[in-house]
């Protein structure tokens, strides 16, 4: 008995291990960007960086000024929480590009992976329905009435996006939502659930927003158009498992270089949730640990008070 | 009147027209401050001038509308169009001339005789190509022959508007005459491009006046422009830059931002990419004179490769883009290190690791000891 | 052996110049925690947007929650292999289990931005099961609870013994009906942190690409529950020997030396499973850059592995000062490993700096003097610790009472 338990502990920590060790577990499907998603494309090689969606987006979310640093004028250096969209310029030698930093409203979020309690979310799918039916636009979308800030979406995200509230005493995680209060219900489907407001005013379109599909193809018509200007990859298509927000960078450029980490293919929640599920067995696992160590302990017990009995103490 | 020298003859007559000594001293020194010369070179100028030594001057018209003599003669108070005239001998201008038919020939032919080696040859239009030039004719001769016969004995050559510095409006797609610039037809004499449509009178002024008082050309950009005019964008200097920097931009013709007089980007503003001076000097001295002074975005009149080529409403890229203050780098700093949290940090791991290592010294020892008893 | 030892109260003076020292550090950082709550997080702080849990989150939840996992690893020798030998230790884990848990607990309140809304997590539907940390904390919680339930024997038995009429009478009622029900609390209290201290590693899973690869694995929560079952015993072994210096505390070098050959193997398995995941996945390579991580991650090997060979030596198994020394590298590697996991080897984002601030360390030092004084205080009230003479005992014992009763 003593050895048929030490192995079953032995057992199940071992095949837990191999779960583990593989990461292959396919504990959870793949998630695939919805059809409705919607997103906006940032062509960096038409960026001017004259910075109007930088001012509009602060006028259209109410943030206030960013006048670090002693600026004067709003002169925000990083995306921060007064500050959602941000253009920055990357150089290197001779060479410099702008690049736009917002959120990237990931097609499998971290963010909305590692929410306690779903303030971040996709939209369409509400903050209860974590599991929800993948429908909607896949915003990513935030609900300070669920949120505890334990700021697990800061750790968890590989873009630095969310931003915390440092000095309030009752802060908010702020990110961009791709301007979802400012919804145009001119627009038709998906694109009416929000109209962000540093596509409406980029004077280039450098940036601009559609449905995620659309936006891939626009993207790849615009590197075989004219393959000469672009590095020939569209960042965001699969980066990370997707993101909804697509980059292009000039040729020669790399999007490391713009601040764009380099992921692989599976999304940091995809490996994560299937490493973390896998050893539950859809909830089996604890649930026959305790009946077993219940069991034992118990039995343990009794045989142990038979053995005082019998010795007379 | 006979007595009058020639000095006092000039002021005399730019008395009457109400301007005075002093002011004509102050449009030279001004030209000359616009040519990037001292403020002697006004005096200097205006000495050359009264003295009567003025450079004479053929001034050809091929495919042009004129616009650019017209704006010359639309200058306003002080007069410079009379001033260039006061300044130069104009001895051919087919619009501005007396004569005309085989009289205007004649006087053409003449003076070239007169003047051969001194005089200075204004093109304004551009010369077409196709079917052996025949789209430009004038007494007989075709644009290019005409062309290069004047400027054999020119001593220098302007190419006046958009059109003689490299085809301008003619040559537009489809360019059905092969129009081109003077610089296509005489390539063995330096010749300088006063860009714009029109051209900017000020500096043509500049120009004239530099060769007038020193016979030297101002320095020249790969276009072939002045560089005192040319060598910044609209956008540097443009007075709706704030706009662009704050990122004030009107959206279309006729909204709020537009009647509040933003920024003229997304509409199609050439400024980014085209050198002028408008955005300094004006037309016709006249304030807001200009393009986008009048709320319309600047179309590229100056630049080879934009005006007549990129559409009136597509964007451009900015050539250098300078703003206030720097753009954030892609990976801004952050982060602040304490050093006093430094030192006590580092003195409690430091305090935990020594008495670790103390207290298990000390229980050895204790522990040797209780067995040695034992 | 005669039976079970059985724990006494310590006694003694409650205020003593230890108790007065662990109060004044735990007063201090309760200036900056009430000040937190009024000014935010970010002035008493130095964590940023790039490293937002900074040394709250890896030390006061995750190594303070490692050195309480003491009550889980003895309470798994003792319970479930059925090694009764090892009972004096489960009373000293399991209260030193109970206060590390609750200040890991106590310190996520006042390291969450949004604490008012922390009562959501007690709402089934709110839960994002996807979420590694909402395990973490229901799971935490709930043993939090289970652990001082397990304390509770200890308090109840005291009042038993007491000389108020009323109190023994509640200790003689409602101890045995607790004892019959400790069974499943004991098969709780093995469950929830199998779970939780395995999620602890599983925590920075989802920070692949801020994590450096040679801590950033698919084996994060194997590892994490190993190395808190090493750090357990470690940590029982040096609460004991230093228990045994202030207050006599019974203590038996050989069952020191049996306990630790398994913490021994533990620390093996861990080194091994870390070192064959680096070979299995091509990540020997980090070994040849010569940085800082490759400083931590050599260092964190020689304090996983110097131990491990020790435990098995017969010499420093003989010796308690030696074999003290080991465990406190145990408990040292399994909070470096922690620290580095969640601190040193993640990268907030090229730019992001981080060290602690003095309100910071202040907190955290705080944190850590409050358990040791209650640690003092629960112990000299109530029998936790079992103590060599049984008379000197007794008669704290009595005095203990009658501080109890002021």
């Amino acid at each position: 008995m003593q050895i048929s338990r030490r192995s079953l502990l032995k057992g199940a920590a071992a095949a837990g291990a191999a779960v583990a060790l593989t990461g292959k577990a396919e504990a959870r499907e793949k998630m695939e960007p919805r059809p409705d998603a919607v997103g906006m494309l940032y062509d960096s090689t038409k960026c001017v960086g004259c910075r109007a969606c930088v001012t509009k987006c602060k006028e259209a979310n109410g943030l206030p000024y960013d006048r670090g640093n002693g600026a004067i004028y709003d002169a925000p250096a990083d995306l921060s929480s007064t500050t959602k969209n941000i253009i920055k310029v990357a150089s290197s030698g001779e060479k410099s590009a702008f690049m736009k930093q917002q959120c990237m409203h990931c097609v499998d979020p971290s963010c909305v992976s590692v929410c306690m309690m779903g303030a971040l979310h996709k939209e369409g799918e509400g903050t209860r329905k974590i599991d929800g039916e993948k429908k909607g636009t896949g915003i990513v979308l935030y609900d300070k009435n669920t949120c505890v800030g334990c700021r697990y979406c800061q750790i968890a995200c590989a873009y630095v996006v969310p931003k915390f509230e440092w000095n309030a005493a009752f802060p908010l995680i702020v990110k961009c939502e791709l301007c979802r209060h400012r919804g145009d219900p001119k627009q038709e489907g998906p694109l009416a659930v929000a109209n962000p407001a540093c596509c409406e005013v980029c004077p280039r379109e450098a940036v601009i927003y559609g449905k995620r599909e659309d936006l891939l193809a626009e993207a790849k018509r615009r590197i075989a158009a004219d393959p000469q200007r672009y590095n020939g990859q569209v960042y965001g298509e699969r980066e990370g498992g997707g993101t909804q927000v697509l980059y292009l960078a000039g040729a020669g450029i790399k999007f490391e270089e713009l601040g764009l980490p380099k992921l692989p293919e599976e999304s940091s929640a995809h490996f994560s949730e299937s490493v973390s599920h896998a050893p539950y067995l859809h909830g089996i696992t604890p649930i026959a640990l305790f009946a077993t160590a219940a069991f034992v302990i118990r039995r343990n017990k009794k045989k142990e008070e038979a053995e005082h009995h019998g010795e007379g103490t | 009147m006979s007595e009058m020298s020639p000095r006092e003859t000039f002021m005399a007559e730019q008395e009457t027209k109400g301007v005075s000594r002093r002011g004509f001293l102050k449009v030279c020194t001004l030209a000359a401050g616009a040519v990037g010369l001292p403020a002697w070179a006004g005096e200097k100028m205006a000495e050359q001038a009264a003295s009567g030594a003025k450079p004479p001057v053929i001034w050809l018209h091929f495919q042009e509308c004129t616009g650019c003599s017209e704006s010359l003669l639309r200058t306003s108070a002080p007069d410079v169009a009379e001033l260039i005239l006061g300044l130069i001998s104009l001895d051919y201008h087919e619009t501005l001339m007396v004569p005309s038919g085989h009289q205007a020939e004649k006087s053409l032919e003449e003076s070239m005789e007169k003047n051969a080696g001194k005089y200075v040859l204004v093109i304004e239009g551009a010369i077409p190509t196709k079917e052996d030039g025949i789209y430009c004719i004038v007494g007989g001769h075709t644009a290019i022959e005409t062309a290069k016969k004047v400027a054999a004995k020119a001593a220098a050559i302007i190419s006046i508007g958009s059109c003689a510095s490299w085809g301008g409006i003619p040559s537009a797609d489809p360019n059905p005459t092969g129009a081109v610039g003077v610089n296509k037809i005489i390539t063995d004499k330096p010749i300088v491009n006063i860009p714009g449509c029109p051209a900017n009178p000020y500096n043509l002024l500049g120009t004239v006046l530099q060769f007038a008082t020193f016979g030297t050309l101002p320095a020249l950009d790969d276009l072939g422009r002045p560089k005192f005019a040319y060598a910044r964008t609209i956008h540097e200097d443009c007075p709706r830059r704030a706009h662009f920097d704050a990122g004030r931009f009107v959206q279309k013709f006729g909204d709020e931002a537009h009647r509040a007089g933003h920024c003229l980007y997304k509409l199609g503003c050439k400024g980014p990419a085209t050198h002028a001076n408008c955005s300094l000097n004006h037309f016709v001295e006249m304030p807001g004179a200009w393009p986008i002074g009048i709320g319309h975005p600047c179309f590229g009149c100056t630049e080879q490769k934009i005006g007549f080529r990129v559409p009136l409403h597509d964007t451009v890229d900015v050539e250098r883009p300078t703003a206030p203050g720097t753009y954030p780098p892609v990976h801004a700093d952050h982060g602040v290190v304490t050093p006093a949290a430094v030192g006590v940090s580092g003195l409690i791991v430091g305090a935990m690791v020594g008495a670790g290592y103390v207290a298990s010294k000390k229980m050895s020892a204790d522990s040797e000891k209780s067995k040695g008893k034992g | 052996m005669s039976g079970h030892d059985h724990p006494k109260a310590i006694g003694g003076a409650i205020m003593d110049p230890l108790m007065k020292l662990l109060l004044a550090i735990f007063g201090i950082s309760l200036v900056v925690m009430l000040y937190r709550f009024f000014a935010g997080i970010g002035p008493v702080s130095n964590m940023t947007d790039g490293y937002a849990w900074g040394i709250w989150e890896p030390i006061n939840v995750v190594v303070f929650t490692g050195i309480g996992a003491g009550a889980y690893s003895v309470g798994l020798l003792c319970y479930l292999l059925n090694n009764g030998r090892y009972h004096p230790f489960v009373r000293p884990a399991v209260l030193l289990g109970a206060i590390a848990y609750s200040l890991g607990g106590s310190s996520i309140i006042i390291a969450l931005g949004r604490y008012w809304n922390a009562y959501l997590l007690g709402a089934v539907p709110f839960w994002n099961l996807n979420s590694v940390l909402l395990e973490v904390a229901v799971c935490v919680i709930s043993y939090v609870c289970v652990l001082w339930v397990e304390v509770l024997p200890a308090v109840m038995d005291g009042a038993a013994r007491s000389g108020s009429p009323g109190f023994a009478a509640w200790g003689k009622k409602w101890g045995p009906r607790l004892a019959s029900a400790m069974p499943y609390i004991i098969a709780l209290a093995i469950v929830l942190p199998t779970m939780h201290q395995s999620s602890l590693g599983g925590l920075m899973l989802i920070a692949g690409p801020k994590l450096h690869p040679l801590w950033h694995t698919g084996l994060l929560p194997f590892l994490a529950l190993v190395s808190c079952l090493s750090m357990g015993y470690g940590a029982v072994v040096v609460l004991t020997t230093v228990l045994k210096y202030a207050w006599k505390a019974k203590h038996d070098q050989e069952l020191f030396a049996d306990m630790s050959k398994v913490n021994g193997g533990l620390l093996f398995l861990f080194a091994a499973a870390r070192v064959g995941e680096l070979a299995v996945h091509g990540k020997l390579k980090y070994l040849a850059v010569p940085d800082f991580h490759l400083f931590f991650f050599v260092l964190e090997m020689a304090l996983f592995l110097v131990p491990a060979f020790m435990f098995f030596s017969s010499k420093v198994q003989r010796d308690r000062g030696r074999l003290f020394g080991a465990a406190l590298m145990t408990v040292a590697a399994g909070a470096l490993w922690r620290v580095d996991t969640y601190l040193t080897a993640f990268n907030g984002g090229p730019g992001w700096n981080y060290w602690p601030s003095l309100g910071e360390v202040a907190v955290t030092v705080g944190m850590a003097a409050l358990g040791m004084a209650v640690f003092v205080l629960v112990s000299r009230l109530f029998p936790v610790v079992v103590v060599e003479d049984v008379h000197q005992t007794s008669v704290g014992a009595g005095r203990v009472r009658a501080a109890a009763s002021r």
